[in-house]
Order: structure tokens, then sequence, then C-alpha cells
């Protein structure tokens, strides 16, 4: 981001807070694909998700205030995001009953099509418990560091380490035995 | 970075929401109730100027019902104590039977040499220290003790030479052809 992309960002934040209602709409604009997609591959429905996301956003229309500056907001609503998907989770039980061994094998190989290999990936992280899924989400979806996972999580950043390796240990368990030969 | 990186971050590309997404937002926006203010912002208020009497009128009206709890719990104690220390100086109904009355010591003085004889007068002797026992424990009856002791330290001086002087008589009456 640089230093005039900053500013205005700065600006829009500091009008929203004072009631601007377009400042804050270009605010939600900017970050609504990244707060939809985490509640999105989270919740794996569109929309639970979009409520989630309208959610999150009404709540940073109350805290507007106590947004310090654009990397502050990218952060906040990450964070936000995370904590609501992991609740809404356990609240509704939305994790699927069926085990990492109940997932369907692909009857078609992952060269053949990749989007029926990113639909399996999906199906498999879908399994993990809540907190090992939003780890796996905000790395590979947000591209995040596991010490910025550690941070937006509140956790230790050695759980957020050994959450990653056993993810996808398991993983390359889970495709290897279905996929064969192919090296992942 | 291996391919199963790779596979996961197409996995989990972001998606955009729906195109009326923003709108949808928006039009809720309204419709929020005001954000609670937080602990630190409602205590701020407190010392607001309009605020401000209101506290301080609580306040006084709390230390003046805390001065008046401690003062109360000071005084009680003492209150029983005074009333226990009571308790110990009345006399028992055994010593009230026992205990003196002047009055019941009848000095009758007919005639500046007549026989004065006091009515049960060991009885009364012993009365008369319970008397002076309970001069000593009843400051209130002690100007009344000593006033009784001083009539019968009287009565018994005038008995005494009553006495003689009977005695005197009947030798002198005896003596004579």
């Amino acid at each position: 981001m640089d230093n005039a992309t900053g500013a205005r960002l700065d600006d829009r934040i500091e009008r929203s807070a004072l009631g601007d209602q377009l400042a804050f709409e270009q605010i939600v604009t900017q970050h609504q694909g990244m707060v939809f997609s985490m509640a999105c591959h989270f919740l794996r429905d569109r929309s639970l998700a979009e409520e989630l996301a309208q959610e999150v956003f009404l709540s940073l229309h109350q805290n507007l205030h106590s947004i310090k500056s654009p990397e502050h907001l990218t952060f906040w609503l990450r964070k936000v995001t995370s904590h609501r998907c992991i609740d809404q989770s356990r609240r509704q039980k939305l994790r699927p009953t069926v085990s990492l061994e109940d997932v369907a094998e692909p009857s078609a190989s992952a060269s053949e099509n990749d989007l029926f290999l990113s639909e399996m990936l999906r199906r498999v992280v879908d399994t993990l418990p809540e907190k090992a899924r939003m780890v796996v989400i905000l790395r590979y979806q947000e591209d995040l560091e596991p010490t910025e996972i550690a941070r937006v999580l509140d956790m230790p950043l050695n759980t957020v380490k050994s959450h990653l390796r056993r993810s996808l240990s398991m993983l390359r368990d889970k495709l290897s035995r279905t996929l064969g030969e192919v090296t992942l | 970075m291996s391919r199963l990186d790779d596979e996961l971050r197409n996995a989990f590309k972001r998606q955009q929401p729906p195109a009326d997404f923003t709108a949808r937002v928006l039009e809720r926006v309204p419709r929020q109730p005001e954000p609670r203010p937080s602990l630190w912002q409602r205590l701020a208020a407190l010392v607001e100027p309009p605020k401000m009497r209101w506290v301080a009128i609580g306040v006084t009206a709390a230390l003046l019902i805390a001065i008046g709890a401690a003062q109360y719990s000071r005084l009680a104690p003492k209150a029983v104590d005074d009333s226990g220390k009571l308790s110990q100086a009345l006399p028992t109904p055994e010593e009230k039977k026992a205990a003196v009355n002047p009055g019941e010591i009848d000095v009758v003085i007919t005639h500046p040499n007549a026989v004065v004889v006091p009515k049960k007068h060991t009885l009364s002797l012993k009365r008369h220290q319970l008397a002076a026992a309970r001069v000593e424990k009843a400051p209130e009856v002690k100007s009344e003790a000593e006033a009784a002791k001083d009539k019968l330290m009287l009565a018994l001086s005038i008995a005494s030479s009553t006495l003689n002087d009977a005695q005197k008589a009947v030798h002198d009456d005896g003596t004579k052809p």
C-alpha cells in the first residue's frame, strides 16, 4: 500500500467515523471480498456467510471510532470475522458430522479436473476443528504468516504452527491415498 | 512451495459477495441500535458538569451515612456496658429484704432522759453495714445514707449517756437511807 492509498484510506476511516455514508460504502466495497470469502470458506454456506459478513460490517460501523489506521482496519475485520465464524459454527453445530474417512473419493484424477481437486481440498479442510480450519483459511486465503495468524486468533504461535503442520499432513495423507501417484 | 500449497491457495481464493451486498449493509446501518458506551466512556460521563452535581450529592450522602453508622456502632456497645454496670449496682431481691431502711430505726425521744432503744439492734447493725456497702455502690443514695448514719450515731450516743444517767440515778437511790 503506497502512501497516497494509505492516506486516502485514513481519510475514509475518519470521514466514516464522522458519519459520512459514502466513505463507509467505499470501505465496505473494498473489504467485502475478504470478509465474505473467509465466512464462505469457513461456513460453506453462501447465505449464512453473507449474513455474517453484513453483521461484521455493521459492527465495524459502530466501532469506527476505535479504528486507528488502514492496517488496523484490516486486522480488525479479520479478527472479528474469524471469531464470529467460529462462534457461529459452534452455536449451530455447522460442522459436518461426517468424518475425514467419509469424504467422498474423487472419481476423476486431479490432472483432469482442477476444480474437482479444489472442492476435494475444501471438503477435507471442512472436517478440521474450528480453529484449525480458520488457521488454514487465513494461511491460504489471506496468505498470512503464522505470527499474523496467531495475533488474529489470539493463540500462541506454536499452536498455529502445530495446527498447520497437522492439517497439511492430514491433507497430504488423504490426497495421496486418493490421487495415488500424484506428488503433493 | 509444494504443489499442495498451490492447490490450497487455488481452493481458497477470495470470492465476491452478491452485487447488492454493500447496498444491503448500508440499508441496515440506520436500523442499528446506538452503540453501547464502553465502561471508560460511562465513567467519563459521570464527571461531566451536569452530572457532577448529582455525583457530589450522592458522595456526600454516602459519607454522612457512613459517619452516622460508625458513630452508632461506637456508642451502642457503651450503652450495653452501662446497662450491665447498672444491673450490677442494683440490689438483688435478697439484698432488698435485708437492706437498711432508716425509717425502721425508730428513735423515740420523748424526754431528754428517756431511754432510746433502737428496734432490732443487731439486725440494724447488719443493715447499717449493708447500707454502707450500698452507699459505695450507688452514689445517688450516698448522701441519704450518710444522713441516716449520723442520725444513728447521734441516737446511740444519746442512748449511752441516758443509760449512764439512769444507772447513776438508781445507784444514788439505793444508797439513800
